[in-house]
């Protein structure tokens, strides 16, 4: 009776392990720029695709080719942002949320339409010569792939609190996240602040799509429920803190692993949802939550 | 050092400024005072760069800022304490003070600006570790101005500084804005508190719906008699 | 002004018309078929536009009245036999008691928050549907063999005229100036005595009975499909950009958007495979960015040019005559 408990479990880390990686992407960008760019599962789906065809094309084993997937969601967020976003920046914050939500949404029209022309609509995901390895401890299976992941959105998390807390140019992020103007008075330069965050978080949600990829499946329409994933991550975790959305990712990741254990598999989402829809309904300023102080 | 000439500036159709003008000149403490909503706070924020204004120039040592982004202008050398201190209540006092050191000549001197400003406010050297939100009203101010200092200003902006504080710290701070500007900083004041910041300074220029009326030594002030009657409460 | 209303008269009227006249001018089913895509979209875009456009409250869960609307007038008119319009009526109620009981709750959120919150809400009834209804509904053959084609396009004829209609009579009457008083501003719209809450209700109600009454239309109309299919984002993204392309909050933007919207994607079938979305994906974005009062703004800032011009030009004609 435990064992299959235990194993909904650590399934329900792994899997939520990614869920935080997806969220702090777009909690990074939100915080400091407050751009809500709903094609960020769109980004993720891209990261996906750059890592699936690498392997594909080149026989690239996926774990190295993280960081030439960073290098082409880097780029496509720099298109991105000097394109679209820069043009934002200067909205009052209602607006720009606003306008941002929408263009976003205009983006992951585009997005996905591109890659179901492209790539087609199969589902799609990175078989290599040790996927099918697993460690078994005390009769709980831990695919080698999957922990893999895990520990390697532990590590990104992990690099980001540190750039964040440790560095002169994290530091500036986060009094941006805090106080734009002020951080302006400083002498910091805001609109780069915005660009960095934006590339970053375009980076992070490379990287999660990467993982996605080679640990579950991908296709051209996977983007919203990412993008809600993240939301949902976003609301529960609370904004600022990086910890915070890890633990919310792994929370849901636990919660909709054991549900489809006792409910059934397609409920999954609909508990995501509903959790997410009473976060904010009782906490409507959930987004901002709790700010740093 | 800094010549402010003809400037109109204003926030969408509403204009805050008309034709103010005023001059600071180095190693001096000039006060602006005046009523709510005068448009002191709009004054610095267009020396700083935050305001663009529409018409006029703001210069310092001869060198027009209108092109210059805000965050240049904090390394041209104009820092602002801007009202009610602003410091990031999340990050700690120290991480505060570095931040004051953002630009790359700042950087370079940091550790020695470091020992300057908890030379002047030891109390930020007893609490760097602290994250700013915990800090009192008092220490919460003195964190903005060492902030603004950070950036080895050849001109600090203090707007308000004594702005929701008990007395005692008001007389506090004015003794350390006093020392700053002993040790070679010049200072452009902003003040509600009338008395306190003429006593201070050598000079003042009172502000009014926008406009200039009245410029002079601070003593000269004190006397002016639509000064007393109108901001010093006595007839 | 009475000239203008002149005009808007006769040509409302000639679209009418026009309407009622198109089956008897073309014989196509093709293009018959394409006209009830057009006035499904008008009537989907339009009563969007009553709480997007005018109130101000961007619903990105607009499926979910849609597709509830569509799936009880099915059930009902297949399955336990009732006549259509009971059934496409029960439709539009089943909608607009979903919106009342989302109402309170939706209505905490403000802006941006209501709008992810109606997506996730959305997405709940999109994948609780697909899991309830896993089987494609299909016309049983009696009705196949009988089924035709005009009595559902004077369906969709009367729906779209009922939906631009109802948005046309409520946005000029007090309740719409209040609605579009909380659009402009919520906090000096309530020291006004306008209850935003009642308003953005009332909007959302009316506008969900119309997605009901719309999907339950296509219910009638479409031969096979899945269940799941009504309940696709696909078409609150849709009414969205044809809401937005065309100029929300204006009568005539939705229906210009939805126009648009069904020609250029026939268009863009025949030449290109189907990039159609990419395609408005773009425009939408350029719209959102540049021109945020859709088509509609744009042809008033240029007949404005136009006007300028030619008044420019009338001067100078009769400056010169008086100076020969």
């Amino acid at each position: 009776m435990l064992g299959p408990i235990a194993q909904n479990l650590v399934f329900g880390i792994m899997v939520g392990g990614l869920y935080g990686l997806a969220a702090v992407g777009l909690s990074l960008v939100f915080g400091v720029t407050k751009f809500l760019n709903v094609a960020h599962g769109e980004l993720l789906m891209l990261g996906g695709y750059a890592g699936f065809w690498i392997f594909t094309l080149w026989g690239v084993d996926p774990f190295l080719s993280l960081p030439l997937v960073v290098v082409c969601l880097v780029l496509i967020g720099l298109v991105l942002y000097k394109l679209l976003f820069a043009r934002m920046v200067k909205l009052t914050e209602e607006n720009k949320i606003k306008n941002t939500l929408l263009v976003g949404f205009g983006l992951s029209l585009v997005f996905q339409n591109m890659a179901l022309r492209l790539w087609s609509a199969d589902d799609r995901g990175i078989t290599t010569a040790y996927s099918g390895q697993a460690l078994t401890l005390f009769g709980v299976r831990f695919p080698v792939v999957r922990l893999a992941s895990l520990a390697i959105a532990v590590v990104t998390l992990l690099l980001l609190d540190l750039f964040l807390h440790r560095t002169y140019t994290g530091k500036a992020i986060r009094a941006t996240v805090q106080d734009w103007e002020a951080a302006t008075l400083m002498g910091i330069d805001i609109h780069r602040v915005y660009l960095l965050s934006f590339v970053v978080g375009a980076a992070v949600a490379g990287i999660a799509g990467a993982l996605v990829s080679v640990g579950y499946s991908i296709e051209p329409a996977m983007g919203l429920e990412w993008t809600l994933i993240a939301l949902i991550v976003m609301v529960l975790g609370g904004l600022g803190s990086i910890v915070g959305t890890f633990v919310g990712g792994l929370v849901l990741g636990v919660t909709q692993s054991l549900t489809s254990y006792w409910i059934g598999g397609t409920y999954r989402e609909i508990v995501a949802l509903l959790i997410f829809l009473v976060v904010l309904v009782f906490r409507p300023q959930g987004l901002f939550g709790s700010k740093e102080g | 050092m800094l010549t402010v000439e003809e400037i109109d500036a204003g926030y969408k159709d509403l204009q805050a400024l008309w034709g103010i003008s005023l001059a600071v000149n180095e190693g001096e403490i000039v006060a602006l005072v005046g009523p709510n909503g005068a448009g002191k706070t709009t004054t610095l924020r267009v020396i700083s760069g935050l305001l663009k204004p529409s018409a006029g120039c703001v210069l310092l040592r001869g060198r027009s800022l209108a092109k210059e982004p805000a965050h240049r202008i904090v390394e041209l050398g104009i820092s602002q304490v801007p009202e009610g201190g602003r410091i990031f209540t999340g990050l700690t006092v120290l991480e505060n003070l570095e931040l004051g050191a953002f630009g790359s000549n700042a950087r370079k001197v940091k550790d020695q600006s470091l020992q300057w400003v908890f030379g002047i406010f030891s109390r930020l050297e007893e609490r760097q570790r602290q994250r700013a939100g915990t800090l009192s009203g008092g220490e919460r101010q003195m964190l903005a101005i060492g902030r603004a200092l950070m950036s080895k200003p050849g001109l600090l902006l203090l707007d308000e500084p004594s702005f929701g504080l008990a007395p005692l710290l008001v007389e506090q701070i004015f003794q350390m804005i006093t020392e700053i500007n002993r040790q070679g900083v010049t200072i452009l004041l902003v003040e509600q508190n009338v008395r306190a910041a003429l006593e201070l300074t050598q000079r003042a220029y009172v502000i009014e719906n926008g406009r200039i009326v009245g410029q002079g030594s601070g003593e000269a002030l004190l006397s002016f008699e639509s000064v007393r009657s109108a901001y010093l409460g006595s007839s | 002004m009475t000239g203008k209303r002149i005009i808007t008269l006769v040509l409302i009227i000639a679209v009418l018309a026009l309407l009622a006249a198109l089956p008897a001018v073309v014989s196509r089913d093709s293009i018959i078929n394409m006209a009830v895509l057009v006035l499904l979209y008008v009537a989907l875009a339009s009563s969007w536009n009553i709480l997007g456009g005018y109130t101000g409250q961007t619903n990105l869960g607009h499926a979910a009245f849609f597709g509830l609307g569509g799936l009880t007038t099915r059930l009902l008119w297949l399955s336990a036999g009732w006549s259509l319009f009971p059934s496409l009526l029960a439709g539009a109620g089943a909608a607009t008691t979903l919106a009342l009981i989302i109402g309170t709750p939706a209505f905490k959120l403000k802006g941006v928050y209501f709008a992810i919150g109606t997506l996730a809400l959305g997405q709940v009834l999109n994948v609780t549907v697909g899991d309830m209804f896993p089987m494609i509904t299909s016309l049983p053959v009696q009705q196949l063999v009988s089924y035709q084609l005009l009595p559902r396009y004077y369906l969709f004829v009367g729906l779209a005229v009922l939906t631009v209609g109802t948005a046309y009579v409520l946005v000029n009457s007090r309740l719409g100036l209040g609605m579009m008083a909380v659009r402009e501003e919520e906090e000096a719209a309530e020291s006004l005595g306008v209850s935003a809450f009642r308003h953005k209700l009332l909007a959302l109600v009316v506008s969900a009975f119309l997605a009901g009454l719309t999907g339950g239309a296509f219910a009638f109309y479409h031969v096979g499909y899945y269940p799941q299919f009504l309940f696709s984002p696909v078409w609150t993204f849709d009414a969205l950009m044809m809401a937005y392309i065309g100029g929300t909050g204006t009568i005539i933007g939705p229906i210009i958007g939805a126009l648009f919207f069904v020609v250029a994607k026939e268009l863009l079938a025949l030449r290109l495979v189907e990039i159609h979305l990419t395609v408005f994906g773009t425009l939408f974005i350029l719209v959102v960015l540049f021109l945020p009062g859709g088509f509609v703004q744009a042809w008033a800032s240029i007949r404005r040019a136009l006007v300028r011009q030619l008044g420019a030009r009338g001067v100078r004609l009769a400056s010169r005559r008086q100076a020969s």
